[in-house]
């Protein structure tokens, strides 16, 4: 069995039918299944965000400390990262740990972009080959062909409008903004505040491009990341925070 | 996020955002390869009128092909389309326009209806001189479909053809009637109800009546004269995949829950289903065929079943495999020859059947009789003639299949070399 067989038989395959399902149990709608499918990928992948909300908890509280550090060795930045990796190792914080859930949901990304495609079927090739891949489950074959009309969206294409993307890049810079601490040197700055403007840029560009199924995917996740990072840290984080450079 | 102020001290800016760009590879990768594979390719079946074999084939063409000499007599090339890109995919490009319905051919006329939503009508005298399209004068014409607020105008149905004009079924949703002569319009545009999203199957005459099944399972009866929809319809819970095929008062047709459906037209539920207990391993894609009171269905799970019009029995099974002994899907509808049915599986496997037992012997390849029967997929509808089978492969050749000799006879490559 091939590399593309095993990807269709463990994620491709589950996701375009738990999607198809959802959406005959949801009335017909396909968005509303993409929003409940993003909320089980989120509940599957708890445990990980709740080590990343612990961790960014974590060192918004060792953030004085932090700063107490770039003031010390500003200048000496290989000492200010030895002090900086003690004291994450003192705390038990792994900064790269947060990382995961987002490499964990390339492969979902991947499976509903794929999913989405086939399953709104838009050529007769499509939908043939949607024939094969489908289970047995009546729930599945009864809800073929899917409406691809979501709210104002052909889940197929992208948003002609725009909003999807602004939304996108809106809530992923929230979310980014919730966690990322402030840097004191002026060339940390620089660089973090390029960080906290690429990704959202970079996602609402990509919105631009892919099915916005796939764009109202992240949206929903970006909520959801949003909420629970809310509530999980207790408020706005580093979104209300401000640095001591700009307090000034 | 904690990790891009990690970052930032561990990285310089290039690194982030290599970083990210191998991240997003996969994604754009598999965004590349989906993107080309929503191309429409098309599967056009053959026609043979008066030794003459008409076919639509895979790089938008349409061609000719003496049946005796397995010469090319003419070949017309219609106007690429541009491809639509989808997500991070290789942006539009021109591709050749898809055929999928069968070429209809009236005396010296040939129709055709295209993927880029066009019925075409083509005067063999014409294309053998290869004048420029269309010559008004030797009967040629050329219509486009409306688009009219929907996705897609694509034409992806035969289209069905009654004394004096051709209907035609788009993916806009709605039927069309156009004079056979001029190619104008017959019936009223505000009369032509939408029928579904979009429309796939091929519309069935009978009487001065049209029956169209649509995706999302319906069955709707127009006026043959006006377009207009008349009062008996037929709902069901699941769609339809195939074109529905009439017997007498009866509507025949293959359905996404994995049925075979006999609809009594008049009647709001099925006459049966088939099989009786349940579901088959698959969708009946491929349109069933009747004959002396017995329906003849292809599925996709691999299966052609015999079954008693009337009551909806199974009379017998017949399994077709690939060249590893696994089932292979029917896509093409069967073909009758005498008693004989001839089956084509999705694997290149061609079968002759005993339509009154389910006997049948795989038709073997010449080369290697290990192999599929021919060396290529087969989805398109084929025809027969004279104990001579007309198959178009994925490959874009036509093959023809001797059913005497058990064996192809010859093949023709379609592709035309500028």
């Amino acid at each position: 069995m091939g590399f593309i067989e095993v990807w269709y038989l463990i994620i491709g395959n589950p996701v375009l039918n738990v999607l198809i399902a959802l959406s005959h149990l949801l009335s017909g709608s396909f968005g509303l299944a993409i929003i409940v499918l993003t909320i089980i990928v989120r509940l599957i992948s708890w445990p990980l965000t709740k080590r990343q909300l612990k961790s960014s908890k974590t060192m918004q509280d060792m953030q004085p400390k932090i700063q107490e550090l770039q003031k010390k060795y500003g200048k000496n930045q290989q000492k200010l990262q030895q002090e900086m990796m003690k004291l994450y190792k003192e705390a038990g914080v792994n900064p790269l740990g947060c990382l995961w859930p987002m490499l964990i949901q390339f492969p979902i990304w991947i499976a509903l972009y794929q999913a989405i495609m086939r399953a709104l079927a838009t050529t007769p090739e499509n939908l043939l080959d949607l024939a094969n891949r489908l289970y047995s489950w009546d729930i599945v074959n009864q809800a073929i062909p899917l409406n691809s009309h979501f709210l104002w969206l052909d889940l197929g294409q992208p948003d002609p409008y725009m909003i999807l993307a602004i939304i996108v890049g809106g809530t992923m810079w929230v979310q980014q903004k919730m966690t990322q601490a402030p840097a004191v040197d002026p060339r940390q700055q620089s660089t973090s505040r390029m960080m906290l403007l690429m990704m959202p840029l970079m996602f609402g560009f990509l919105t631009l491009m892919f099915p916005s199924g796939l764009a109202l995917y992240w949206a929903v996740s970006n909520i959801i990341g949003i909420i629970t990072q809310y509530f999980f840290t207790g408020g706005w984080g580093y979104l209300k925070f401000r640095s001591p450079s700009q307090s000034t | 996020m904690a990790t891009t102020q990690y970052l930032s001290y561990r990285m310089k800016q290039p690194k982030i955002l290599f970083l990210i760009v191998i991240a997003l590879l996969p994604l754009t990768l598999v965004s590349c390869i989906s993107g080309s594979a929503q191309l429409a390719k098309g599967w056009a079946g053959t026609a043979v009128h008066e030794g003459i074999i008409y076919v639509g084939t895979a790089d938008g063409r349409v061609v000719t092909i003496n049946s005796s000499t397995g010469n090319l007599e003419w070949s017309y090339s219609i106007a690429p389309v541009t491809a639509p890109s989808s997500g991070l995919a290789c942006g539009p490009t021109l591709a050749p326009t898809a055929i999928y319905g069968t070429p209809v051919v009236d005396r010296d006329i040939v129709y055709i209806g295209t993927y880029s939503g066009k019925v075409l009508a083509l005067n063999t005298s014409a294309r053998g001189e290869d004048l420029p399209f269309p010559q008004a004068r030797y009967g040629e014409w050329e219509w486009d479909c409306p688009i009219a607020n929907a996705k897609s105008n694509a034409i992806v149905a035969d289209l069905a053809m009654s004394e004096d004009a051709l209907h035609v079924a788009s993916s806009n949703g709605r039927v069309y009637s156009l004079d056979k002569g001029s190619g104008d319009e017959n019936w009223r545009r505000e009369d032509i109800p939408v029928l579904a999203e979009k429309l796939w199957a091929s519309p069935v005459i009978q009487g001065d009546t049209l029956y169209v099944s649509t995706l999302d399972g319906h069955i709707y009866a127009l006026s043959l004269e006006t377009g207009e929809l008349l009062d008996w319809f037929f709902e069901s819970e699941a769609g339809f995949t195939s074109s529905p095929v009439i017997d007498e008062d009866t509507i025949f047709l293959g359905s996404f829950d994995r049925y075979l459906y006999a609809v009594k037209i008049g009647s709001d539920v099925p006459m049966w289903k088939f099989p009786e207990e349940k579901p088959a391993g698959n969708w009946f894609w491929a349109s069933p065929i009747v004959n002396e009171g017995i329906v003849y269905a292809g599925c996709l799970d691999g299966k052609v079943y015999a079954i008693y019009a009337e009551t909806g029995e199974e009379l017998w099974q017949f399994e077709s495999q690939d060249s590893r002994g696994k089932p292979a899907a029917i896509v093409s509808p069967p073909v009758l020859v005498g008693n004989l049915l001839i089956v084509a599986n999705e694997a290149g496997n061609v079968y002759v059947i005993n339509s009154e037992t389910g006997d049948g012997e795989r038709i073997k390849n010449r080369e290697n009789s290990d192999k599929s029967t021919i060396d290529a997929q087969i989805r398109a509808p084929f025809c027969a003639q004279e104990g001579l089978v007309y198959i178009r492969g994925e490959d874009n050749q036509l093959y023809v299949v001797d059913i005497e000799k058990g064996e192809v006879s010859w093949k023709v490559n379609l592709t035309i070399e500028e």
